[in-house]
């Protein structure tokens, strides 16, 4: 178990040394200063794929990990200003970018079926679109009129 | 995610070097958009850096095994990126907890796209790929569940990596379009519609809210108040109701769908050859 968490936390760290430099490139917050806001992610994201290991159910690691960064940045969580100001240093998108740049290489060894996605994606991507978006408009319309808003 | 795999993975520095580089230049070339009607299609360093990676792979650059080796790098490096939203949550609980359980209730809207489009994926041919692309509209908590899950190289993975990709480009331009047609065409009330620009995405909320208050500018104000707590609303929950509903609810109903089409299938074999 020690041994995969510290390879977790290095695994993370080298895609915090990639994410605080486009931090710096793309949103010009130097990357000293995106060191304790970086760690602070680190930590929630460890200790979320430890709880997912060690607790029972089926709840997924990004389910721990999003409840912890709530938890923590919280106003009445003692210290949680820190936690919120220097995370505030790293934008979303810096995140992002090494993801997806990952993602780009890791989809080429299995382009073949990625490829066989194609044009129909696309319908399918724009009906996820509607589906969400008409859903909401609908169970808005009944929640509105009940609450006597229009 | 092996252990001694992941051991290796770690000592992969031409992956790495690869990556870093890769961000730096893209972030150093920064976005673009444009307009269209109502909308903007966005050009991000995330989408530049996911195409040069893919056309890497095609180069000497990159092997067969450092395209394997950057798969763990995305399921965790997801855990960041979902740590950091519940960062940017934690300091708006008042605001949320004032938008009221209303606006929670409204959340179940979002399900919407599991009984629309996930029929129409399974009969356009769609395996597994469905569940991943129609379970959620495939922002980052639901990529990291699904990867969390299923793991990057799967069929759910890639359902939802090219939904996701695709709505980052012309997700915000595609509901700025449709939200301003369907304010105007239907009979539903414009701050139905605020409510439902809330998706859970910065950018497809000020395109769709956007469109709205063009068309109804006396509104603007209750529109954007309406949209952006939504928004937020999706943001915080939109993990959970995927976890608990969304995601196996489409699974229940994918596993309905295939096991008629199967039996159609088998009827139509069984039946007169000409038939």
């Amino acid at each position: 178990m020690l041994k995969t968490v510290w390879e977790w936390t290095l695994v993370l760290l080298i895609f915090g040394l990639s994410a605080a430099f486009g931090n710096w490139l793309g949103y010009d917050i130097l990357p000293w200063l995106a060191i304790p806001g970086m760690l602070i992610l680190i930590a929630i994201s460890i200790v979320g794929l430890v709880l997912e290991k060690v607790l029972p159910g089926n709840i997924p690691a990004v389910g721990y990990i999003g409840i912890l960064g709530i938890l923590i940045s919280l106003p009445w969580t003692p210290g949680s200003e820190f936690v919120v100001e220097w995370t505030n240093k790293i934008s979303i998108l810096a995140l992002a970018t090494p993801i997806l740049a990952y993602a780009g290489i890791s989809i080429g060894s299995n382009w073949a079926d990625f490829r066989k996605l194609g044009f129909r994606s696309i319908i399918v991507a724009l009906l996820v679109f509607l589906g969400t978006f008409i859903g909401s408009a609908l169970i808005a319309e009944v929640i509105l009129r009940w609450q006597g808003i229009i | 995610m092996k252990n001694a795999r992941l051991k290796d993975i770690i000592k992969d520095w031409r992956l790495h070097a690869i990556v870093f580089i890769l961000v730096c230049i893209t972030e150093a070339v920064g976005q673009f958009s444009f307009k269209v009607g109502p909308g903007v299609i966005l050009l991000l360093p995330m989408v530049y850096a996911f195409i040069i990676g893919l056309i890497l792979f095609f180069t000497p650059l990159v092997s067969q095994k450092t395209a394997k080796n950057a798969e763990p790098l995305i399921v965790l490096g997801v855990t960041l990126l979902i740590a950091k939203i519940g960062v940017i949550i934690g300091p708006q609980i008042e605001a949320l907890i004032e938008a009221g359980p209303a606006l929670l209730l409204q959340e179940v809207g979002n399900l919407g796209t599991i009984f629309l489009a996930l029929p129409v994926a399974v009969w356009l041919g769609f395996k597994r790929e469905s569940i991943g692309m129609t379970h959620s509209i495939a922002r980052e908590p639901n990529v990291g569940l699904i990867v969390n899950k299923f793991g990057f190289d799967s069929p759910e993975g890639r359902g939802v990596m090219a939904v996701y990709i695709f709505g980052t480009v012309f997700g915000a331009v595609f509901l700025g379009l449709i939200s301003g047609i369907l304010a105007t065409t239907t009979p539903l009330h414009p701050l139905s519609f605020a409510m439902a620009s809330g998706v859970g995405s910065g950018s497809m909320m000020a395109a769709a809210s956007g469109s709205l208050v063009a068309a109804f500018p006396t509104m603007e104000n209750e529109i954007i108040a309406f949209a952006g707590a939504s928004n937020l609303i999706s943001l915080s929950t939109g993990l959970y109701m995927s976890i608990f509903i969304g995601l196996p609810l489409t699974e229940k109903l994918y596993a309905l769908m295939i096991k008629r089409r199967e039996r159609r299938d088998t009827e139509k074999q069984g039946g007169a050859p000409n038939a």
